[in-house]
């Protein structure tokens, strides 16, 4: 058998370079198979691309690499889109705003605040006076009632 | 813990940072399939060098504006491209006033050495479109709609250069061809 027009008949480069669909490929194999024609094109086709194949690369005779320099260093809006550099340039405006909105301390303002923690010092060993006085009364209280007791 | 190769994109991530040792290592896959295309595709090793620095460079600086990592290899192969035909474009006339620089295949025999010769030379023979396409497709194995878009031209010119470079490849080496079968 052979090809009747050339519109039936496959294309056989594309098939020999891989870029035929799988059906296509099939349809194409199960011609190649019935059409001499067609199997001995394809051979040569193949031969050729053989032949291709067997010429090697070639080393590269110096190899290419680059040194860290002004050339590669990335741009400055590029280091500013960074997200490392997003992040540190973020909390260092966060520490600078936070210290401009600080007052400043005076000597006046650490010996107030001196003064308030030594009164709020005071007031709690108040309390824990009072509080330690009322428990003493509590057990005078109960010793009392205990000898009461034990004399009826 | 399961270990994954460092893939291309990976490289390409950190080479977009400014990691240059990144990019060295992705340089160091690649580099000789880009200068085997530029040797074949100037004819001069010094100038396949030279052009191979020169696209690893440009591809480093427009590492930004490529889109999607997966598609590196394309896209290296277009400043390849632009870079060779460049140079082809620059060193014209003086190629032209010499001609062919190529050995002749007549009389070749099938020794490696030989044959490798004689295929250089069928290379050379082909127009300098045709044989990028052959380069492309057979020896850097890219699909048509990917060298479609290296040689920024549609599918069916690259079919055509394709197609026309075997046909005339399988007329030059068929005394090979035939000395081989016998």
């Amino acid at each position: 058998m052979s090809c009747l027009s050339p519109e039936s008949k496959p294309d056989w480069k594309a098939y020999a370079l891989g870029e035929l669909n799988p059906e296509a490929r099939v349809q194409a194999e199960v011609h190649a198979a019935t059409c001499t024609a067609c199997s001995e094109e394809l051979a040569t086709l193949r031969l050729t691309l053989d032949m291709m194949s067997t010429l090697r690369e070639e080393e590269i005779p110096r190899r290419i690499a680059f040194v860290s320099d002004k050339v590669f260093e990335p741009r400055w809006w590029q280091r500013i889109f960074s997200p490392t550099f997003a992040s540190a340039c973020v909390i260092a405006v966060a520490i600078l705003a936070h210290g401009l909105m600080r007052p400043a301390n005076t000597d006046a303002d650490v010996d107030a605040a001196v003064a308030k923690a030594i009164a709020r010092f005071e007031v709690k060993q108040v309390d824990a006076d009072v509080a330690n006085r009322m428990q003493i009364e509590d057990v005078k209280q109960l010793l009392i009632a205990g000898m009461g007791f034990q004399r009826q | 813990m399961i270990f994954r190769e460092v893939e291309d994109p990976d490289l390409i991530a950190k080479a977009r940072r400014g990691d240059v040792e990144a990019y060295n290592l992705l340089v160091s896959r690649w580099e000789k399939r880009v200068y085997n295309y530029l040797l074949r595709l100037v004819s001069n090793r010094e100038d396949a060098l030279d052009v191979s620095q020169e696209v690893f460079l440009k591809a480093y600086q427009s590492l930004p504006k490529l889109g999607d990592p997966a598609r590196f290899a394309g896209w290296l192969f277009r400043i390849a491209h632009n870079e060779a035909f460049s140079l082809l474009r620059r060193k014209r006339p003086e190629t032209e006033l010499i001609g062919d620089p190529r050995p002749a295949a007549a009389g070749s025999g099938m020794l490696p050495m030989e044959l490798s010769l004689a295929i250089e030379s069928a290379l050379g023979r082909l127009s300098e479109d045709q044989r990028e396409a052959v380069l492309l497709k057979v020896y850097q194995g890219f699909k048509f709609d990917e060298m479609a878009e290296i040689l920024d031209c549609p599918v069916s010119t690259v079919k055509s250069r394709l197609y026309t470079a075997l046909d005339l490849l399988k007329v030059t080496l068929s005394p090979q061809i035939v000395r081989g079968e016998s």
